[in-house]
């Protein structure tokens, strides 16, 4: 389970951090602390507009956003949570959307005197619990350090072992929540409207069948990665492949174009998604160096059968084992191969550009394969395409 | 009676400053200056070369009022950040707001008309570092701010302004009998 802990606070010293780092190492076996500071945001902006939220904004919204529980450690101003708190709570929940919405969060507070923060700690939740946040608030646990330069030892260790008591019962009762409230599916929700689901079926296709079962497997398989913006540019769906270019979130699902990029990046894919529905251009294809290898990222215009614009796909994946592949000959093997096969050498000759040469080559083995393998289901011993595949080689 | 007149938002937009710029105009009998925060930097107790310029003259013209109006915006149902760091300032280094007469008006789109942070504003006035004499009794929250004024920025509705009369009045006896000065 992962948490983001905000320090409420842009002071360069506070013990508010210290309880979160404190947080972090205590319950590391139980959950992963991932602490966030706000001094590098800047003042809340409503007048803003989204195009122009800085990168700042964005990777905090993100953290928070693909966190599974929130932990506000909050100090105390003049008897209120600070502005500079505030400030970041308004980032999160105001443009573009309200990233708290049904957020565990959980509040914390040390302070030097003895009331440890409980008023700001009780405005924090009025925040977190008002219609524009709509937080899941913990309540009935109170984590409230007093005493602060006594409480903790130069270390960062809390000393008071009563206040660690009540700070491990308080952090599992919150573990325990988010985790009731992650395990709550789209199917219970269904259930508790009275509302029909449908729990398992095939995809009827043209060409055969899938259980929905195999369609995922097939796109977690593939040794490229899908993500799918659909026709009204919202964030529909990626592939659950392992070790992604792209790191994705489920909680990123359903955003619009715009909430789910940074906003400099925003012109360039609208342009892109623009020129797919406009017809203008099917293809876009973008080479670049991803975590140290060769990369190859392409866009794609998805049309149905009549043409129409269903969305966009991204698909993206490391080349390196096909530029190594291609390096060994390869793929002068197979130009030989297919020339044998093909009865118009002149047809292999032609195929000067990889492209075509790539179409040329999809064309014939892919045939003979099919063949290959209606033989061999006629011969009964070769049930399995690809054992016939590899008979081509 | 000299009143600084405190626009609680950093918004272009806010009716909040509708609000006192029609206060300062219609009570022409008090000498109101409406008060804009939006130059003022968030909040940092580790801030390079101390207060900064727009802090130091808001309290400059602080301790030259006799009296305060704040008119705050209300976000998640508290003051909105860029108000709570105008008092964190101001109760910082600088303590302009100790002792001081303030009234709390409010304007918000909703029919509430900004009643939470009305109560937090308060509690905040009230704290040990700010000290100001926050006056209570009436309260005037002017809800649906969108279609509450005119074209000329005045309020609209004749038993709104009656009301706002009446509050004024109680404060301005108030702050006279607060005042040090």
């Amino acid at each position: 389970m992962k948490f983001a802990a905000i320090v409420g606070t842009n002071a360069d010293f506070s013990y508010n951090r210290i309880l979160l780092q404190y947080m972090k190492k205590h319950f590391k076996q139980l959950a992963d602390i991932d602490v966030l500071e706000i001094n590098q945001l800047p003042a809340f902006d409503q007048d803003l507009p989204y195009e122009e939220q800085s990168m700042a904004v964005w990777q905090f919204k993100q953290a928070v956003k693909n966190a599974d529980g929130v932990i506000f450690s909050c100090p105390e101003y003049d008897h209120a949570i600070p502005a500079a708190l505030i400030s970041a709570i308004e980032w999160l929940f105001y443009n573009p959307k309200n990233i708290l919405e049904q957020k565990p969060t959980m509040v914390v507070g040390v302070s030097y005197g003895t009331q440890a923060t409980s008023r700001a700690q009780e405005q924090v939740r009025q925040i977190l619990a008002s219609p524009d946040c709509n937080a899941a608030v913990q309540a009935g646990h109170e984590v409230l350090v007093g005493k602060a330069a006594q409480s903790f030892n130069k270390d960062g260790n809390i000393t008071d072992q009563a206040a660690v008591a009540n700070l491990e019962e308080s952090f599992t009762s919150f573990v325990k929540l988010t985790d009731a409230l992650s395990k709550q599916t789209e199917e219970d929700n269904l259930m508790t409207l009275k509302q029909p689901f449908v729990n398992d079926a095939y995809i009827n296709f043209p060409t055969g069948r899938l259980s929905f079962k195999e369609a995922q497997q097939i796109f977690s398989t593939i040794p490229f990665e899908i993500d799918l913006i659909d026709r009204n540019d919202r964030f529909a769906w990626f592939s659950d492949k392992p070790n992604r270019e792209h790191v994705r979130h489920v909680n990123e699902i359903n955003e619009t174009v715009d909430e789910c990029h940074p906003p400099k990046a925003l012109p360039a894919v609208k342009a892109i998604i623009n020129s797919f529905k406009d017809g203008s251009r099917d293809m876009v294809e973008r080479p670049l160096i991803m975590h140290g290898h060769r990369t190859l990222i392409q866009y794609y215009a998805l049309r149905d059968v009549d043409g129409s614009y269903l969305g966009t796909i991204e698909f993206t994946g490391s080349v390196e084992h096909i530029i190594s592949l291609f390096e060994n000959g390869a793929f002068a093997d197979v130009t030989t191969g297919a020339s044998k096969h093909g009865d118009d050498a002149a047809t292999s000759e032609t195929s000067a550009d990889a492209t075509s040469a790539a179409s040329e080559e999809t064309g014939a083995p892919v045939d003979d394969a099919a063949d290959g393998a209606a033989k061999a289901k006629a011969d009964a011993d070769d049930t399995d395409a690809t054992t016939s595949a590899s008979k081509e080689d | 009676m000299k009143i600084t007149a405190i626009v609680g938002s950093n918004s272009k937009h806010s009716a909040n400053r509708k609000l006192l710029q029609f206060m300062s105009r219609h009570f022409d009998d008090q000498d109101i200056t409406v008060a804009d925060i939006d130059q003022v930097p968030m909040f940092n107790e580790n801030y390079p070369g101390g207060d900064p310029q727009p802090v130091i003259d808001l309290a400059q013209q602080i301790e030259q009022s006799n009296a305060v109006i704040i008119s705050c915006a209300e976000h998640a149902h508290t003051v909105a950040s860029s108000l709570k760091s105008v008092l964190e300032w101001l109760s910082y280094n600088l303590h302009p707001f100790a002792n001081k007469p303030v009234m709390i008006v409010s304007v918000s789109s909703f029919p509430q008309g900004g009643s939470r942070a009305q109560m937090t504003l308060r509690q905040i006035l009230n704290s040990p570092g700010v000290n100001a004499i926050a006056w209570q009794g009436d309260e005037f929250l002017l809800g649906n701010g969108d279609t509450a004024f005119n074209d000329h920025g005045d309020v609209k509705d004749e038993g709104t302004v009656k009301f706002l009369d009446k509050c004024f009045a109680e404060f301005i006896t108030f702050a006279e009998r607060n005042n040090a000065k």
